[in-house]
């Protein structure tokens, strides 16, 4: 990848990589319908124009030396979903650290049936799979975690940017989602088999469809400027990687998530909100409990938010 | 041997004041036991049935209640009256809400009678927007979904009977 700009002849590559220069001819057609720049043909040979914003196994596996996740990197340029590919192979005994990139989702997946919008390389889709030697129920912060990683790698890029944690682990700017996480665990009774954390952020898109534009943005819509997923994805991967290695190794990290989420959320505290679950109920919120469930003050009590599902009502 | 069969038996061993009964037949096997006199203990309390095709817990439950309601309160459904052998509990192991389907609309993973095998998913329970499959940790048939849907679920209820395939 050091020269990756270079002039190489069509016949080259063929030798390269086996097979002719009409396949080659053909291989990059795809490439470029994919979305690179190439510039020439078999005749001159050809050359990139750009090193791609492409979430390539070549490209980040240095960038993220020395974490759980540089061994196991799968890229897709097109996939259904990447939770939905990283779980099958977690199933099939993918290793911890096994990640999913996908430059486009066709069927990413939200909570219950939402969708996750998923426009071609405007925004990373990412899949890892974990394998924490924890009691299910001890395993749950992970959720939490993932959450406060994310906010802390886009405030590593950019320490101007501050976005908002909502409960469990959505971040907004401006008020607006910029990214989701589902996770998915696997587990029995007394120890987990595998979690798969699925985690989606809008970074490039300029614009979204009409039915999103009120509640999605993007970090180039909130700062101005392009940012590089390739760069951001391996902060990502970092941060996620000190917080995992944390929760696992050291008694005090169940309480460090709990506080810096605290700290790193408007809405924890002091919000009115509505809970659609459990036949739905409105109060004020006041903190997390010492497993990291939302707490809310009801007019009949105080009551525990189990799931995802938290509506602001100002 | 049907529910009526089985209740027309029960109302005359109560008539005749039978403490004991023991039946079989083929495949079927029922032993009744009951506290008839003032002085039982509510342990003696005992009924059940083995036949094939199988009875289901609630089918059993009906019959038994007049049973026993004559020296001890009523068995509630939590009680358990049913002891069944080879019948299987599959519990929660974490605090969450219960969702019987994939997605909101999609068909259940499983209903009572189905035939499950070990390591097939059940059901899912969430917490913080983390998703978890329970699987069945036996083979067998579900006999019984023991709560609803959206309903929240605390660390190790009861969430699926299942009959364990022998």
């Amino acid at each position: 990848m050091d020269h990756a700009t270079v002039v190489v002849s069509g016949t080259k590559i063929a030798e390269e990589i086996g097979t002719s220069r009409s396949e080659v001819w053909r291989l990059v057609q795809q490439l470029r319908r994919l979305g690179v720049e190439i510039a020439g043909h078999p005749a001159t040979g050809y050359r990139l124009q750009a090193v791609p914003d492409l979430l390539l196994p070549d490209v980040l596996a240095p960038l993220v030396r020395a974490t759980i996740f540089d061994k196991h990197i799968h890229h897709y340029y097109k996939i259904g979903s990447t939770n939905a590919a990283a779980m099958e192979a977690a199933a099939a005994g993918a290793p911890e650290g096994s990640v999913f990139f996908a430059e486009e989702q066709i069927a990413g997946r939200g909570r219950g049936a939402n969708t996750w919008h998923s426009a071609r390389s405007s925004g990373i889709y990412c899949s890892v799979v974990l394998r924490p030697l924890l009691p299910p129920s001890e395993a749950l912060i992970i959720s939490l975690a993932a959450g406060l990683a994310l906010h802390v790698a886009i405030q590593a890029i950019d320490p101007k940017l501050s976005p908002d944690l909502k409960w469990p682990n959505d971040l907004l700017l401006d008020g607006k989602k910029l990214s989701g996480i589902l996770t998915e665990m696997n587990a029995e009774a007394t120890r987990v088999r595998h979690i798969v954390i699925g985690i989606g952020i809008n970074v490039n898109q300029a614009s979204f469809p009409p039915e999103l534009r009120d509640q999605a943005t993007s970090l180039r819509l909130s700062t101005a400027t392009e940012w590089s997923r390739v760069e951001l994805t391996a902060t990502l991967l970092k941060s996620l990687d000190r917080e995992y290695r944390n929760l696992l190794e050291k008694p005090e990290a169940r309480q460090s998530i709990l506080r810096r989420f605290e700290e790193s959320s408007s809405s924890v505290r002091g919000r009115e909100v509505r809970v659609e679950e459990n036949g739905g109920f409105e109060g004020t919120t006041a903190g997390l409990d010492a497993r990291g469930f939302l707490q809310v003050r009801t007019a009949h009590g105080m009551r525990t938010v189990l799931s995802g599902t938290v509506r602001f009502l100002k | 041997m049907n529910q009526k069969e089985l209740k027309e038996l029960i109302e005359f061993l109560i008539e005749k004041d039978i403490a004991e009964f023991e039946l079989e037949r083929g495949d079927v096997k029922v032993r009744i036991k009951r506290g008839g006199g003032s002085s039982a203990a509510p342990d003696t309390r005992y009924f059940a049935v083995h036949s094939a095709p199988p009875v289901t817990p609630e089918m059993a439950t009906t019959p038994a209640v007049p049973v026993v309601a004559t020296t001890a309160p009523a068995p509630t459904q939590e009680a358990a009256p049913v002891v069944e052998e080879n019948l299987h509990i599959v519990r929660s192991p974490i605090v969450g809400t219960f969702y019987e389907a994939p997605s909101p609309g999609a068909p259940p993973f499983v209903k009572p009678g189905d035939m499950v095998e070990a390591g097939q998913v059940l059901c899912i329970v969430e917490a913080m927007k983390l998703m978890n499959e329970i699987e069945s940790d036996v083979a067998g048939e579900v006999v019984k979904k023991l709560v609803t849907n959206g309903q929240p679920i605390e660390y190790g209820q009861e969430l699926f009977a299942v009959r364990q395939r022998t």
